[in-house]
């Protein structure tokens, strides 16, 4: 196991008191396979993502948990130590490349001066090993690129020179918040291409950060659906999609226009997303599940294996034990 | 005019931008935003006009109704040319094509309650002759909408955003509209709430006999809603066909490439090719 997060809580405080905002999250990343975190906005998915590199903003504190990478506990490490992790043990790629690269300095600068901060080469080491990550991401011409300023790429190439980046140092795991989101379609399905690419030949683990469950189905491994700070359902991504268990993962499928018929009524999740500051006491999808029992107003269901499926529910964990 | 007749028809729509440069602003070349685009919206129907980024599909609809202006062709509204009509007459037609935006954050004034916010169009249009039907017409059109009079006194912030597009939606039925140009009016909102907004723009279609001319980029949403598809590309459109058609057997190699790329959460479907 490259990485293992075990319980991870990271809480924000609101209106005087304590929310975790990631609560107890538990998953596990192995090697050239991809890990999607599924949810909407505000269910704390980017949030998980930030604290495995310790990003949080200011406001947020990891209160509980391990991140064990490669069997040591990032969380123990010294802000020193965790400057070696970031970006050369562990990388991270963001939705808006525009927003996350300098707009007054060349491209290639900037990916070089990524490679001679972690390692000890001479500028031109840099220089040339910047221009064959440009070719490994396939950026066509990439020694004139190497000279562009962002401004005068297209957000597909500038989400190319931001992968480069990342890769500059062959990190062993690649975390990519919603990598593709900012994208048109047709670019978008080149990236992923990349991506999966990417992931075998590096033998990365990547954890993917999105809300979009077509993007999840092209090349995602397994799947984690989190709603309001907490894993709900994880499963492989086959099975997650054709049977899945939690009320919302199903609402969140039923509700995608592209699976029902035309003109169809879509099934909805009634009410909108908690905000963390309103959360419910016990299950927090209680208010709008179709389900809800009297015991998810009490306490909070575990993830519980069920078959190829983890899920917590009590409805399904009921179901399971009347048998 | 007859009842057959449809109810918007675009013809060769040309919306150019002009690029100045230099100390007298000369006029050196043109962006072709739009160009020669042809299209007919039936009443009671969906059009949806797809296309990525940049395409020009929205300034198609900011053309019709003349908040940028067209160079060249004609928009035929019931009968009447939108593009040759005096200012007065086409503020009378407005009232009939209302539009929808994508981020209802933005486009809706922060610090007006609701009653004035859906109230707007109904004062632009005199629509009200005292203050009770202006309320009334005010909550009949958050009734449309799912909203209630409860809501009346509170400011945008306080809704959610399925509730902000919502309100979105009732500014624009309250003058009574038969077209609606929703310009990515579900694209910023997550599934679930995206889910509500597509069934309630279902609903009010059958409810209200309204036409809707759908633009987008989301290809799922477009088979899900639409009657007619037209596919735009660099300015022009490159394919228009009913929407089962376009998706079962897309023509023009650009449609094919579009559709192509638009990812599938149904794991049968086999994954993306590469598109290199």
């Amino acid at each position: 196991m490259l990485l293992e997060v075990k319980e991870l809580t990271c809480s924000l405080r609101l209106a005087g008191q304590e929310v975790p905002i990631v609560d107890g999250v538990s998953f596990n990343l192995q090697a050239g396979k991809c890990l999607a975190l599924v949810g909407e906005s505000g269910c704390g998915k980017s949030m998980t993502a930030l604290s495995l590199l310790r990003l949080q903003p200011k406001v947020a504190h990891i209160v509980g948990g391990q991140v064990l990478l490669s069997g040591k506990n990032l969380l123990g490490y010294s802000v020193p130590q965790m400057y070696q992790v970031r970006g050369r043990e562990m990388s991270m790629i963001f939705q808006e490349p525009m927003t996350s690269l300098n707009p007054v300095v060349r491209v290639g600068q900037q990916v070089m001066e990524a490679v001679m901060l972690h390692e000890q080469v001479s500028k031109k080491a840099a220089r040339s090993r910047s221009i064959e990550l440009f070719k490994r991401v396939k950026i066509p011409q990439p020694e004139q690129r190497f000279e562009a300023y962002p401004h005068q790429l297209s957000g597909g190439l500038k989400q190319r020179v931001m992968i480069a980046m990342a890769l500059s140092t062959r990190p062993k795991v690649l975390l990519a918040d919603e990598p593709t989101t900012a994208l048109d379609v047709t670019i978008q399905a080149q990236i992923l291409e990349l991506l999966r690419e990417l992931l075998q030949d590096f033998q990365m683990a990547m954890l993917l950060i999105t809300h979009d469950l077509g993007v999840v189905n092209q090349i995602a491994d397994d799947i984690a659906v989190m709603y309001a700070g907490r894993i709900v359902e994880q499963a492989e991504r086959r099975q997650l999609l054709t049977q899945p268990q939690h009320p919302y993962t199903r609402g969140l499928l039923g509700a995608l226009p592209g699976r029902a018929a035309p003109k169809a009524a879509l099934s909805e999740i009634t009410g909108s997303v908690p905000s963390p500051a309103h959360w419910p006491s016990g299950c927090r999808f209680r208010p709008r599940c179709a389900e809800a029992m009297e015991r998810c107003g009490h306490a909070f269901p575990e993830l519980i294996q069920l078959g190829e499926t983890r899920v917590a529910c009590f409805a399904r964990q009921t179901n399971q034990e009347d048998r | 005019m007859t009842a057959a007749d449809p109810l918007l028809s675009v013809q060769q729509l040309r919306t150019w931008f002009p690029i100045r440069q230099g100390v007298f602003k000369r006029v050196v070349g043109h962006v072709r935003a739009v160009d020669d685009v042809s299209f007919q919206v039936e009443r009671g129907k969906t059009l949806a006009l797809v296309g990525e980024s940049g395409c020009g599909k929205t300034t198609v609809g900011r053309s019709i109704l003349r908040l940028v202006p067209a160079q060249a062709g004609r928009v035929i509204f019931e009968g009447r040319d939108l593009l040759a009509l005096p200012e007065a007459e086409l503020r009378a037609v407005r009232r009939n094509v209302q539009m929808v935006f994508q981020d209802p954050m933005t486009s809706l004034n922060p610090r007006m309650r609701v009653l004035d916010l859906v109230a707007e169009g109904i004062d632009a249009f005199g629509l009200a002759e005292s203050r009770e039907q202006r309320r009334a017409l005010v909550i009949a059109a958050l009734d449309k909408v799912q909203l209630s009079e409860e809501h009346l006194r509170r400011f945008p912030h306080e809704f959610s955003g399925g509730q902000r597009q919502r309100l979105g939606i009732a500014r624009a039925l309250a003058v009574g509209p038969k077209l609606l140009i929703c310009d990515e009016a579900v694209s910023a909102l997550d599934v679930s709430i995206q889910a509500q907004i597509l069934n309630l723009l279902g609903q009010l279609q059958r409810d209200l006999g309204l036409a809707y001319l759908f633009i987008t980029h989301d290809m799922s949403v477009v088979r899900h809603l639409a009657d007619d598809v037209a596919v735009m590309h660099l300015g022009k459109i490159v394919e228009q066909a009913p929407t089962a058609q376009l998706f079962d057997a897309p023509q023009h190699p650009y449609s094919r490439t579009l559709l192509s790329a638009v990812p599938s959460a149904d794991p049968d479907v086999p994954r993306l090719g590469a598109f290199e």
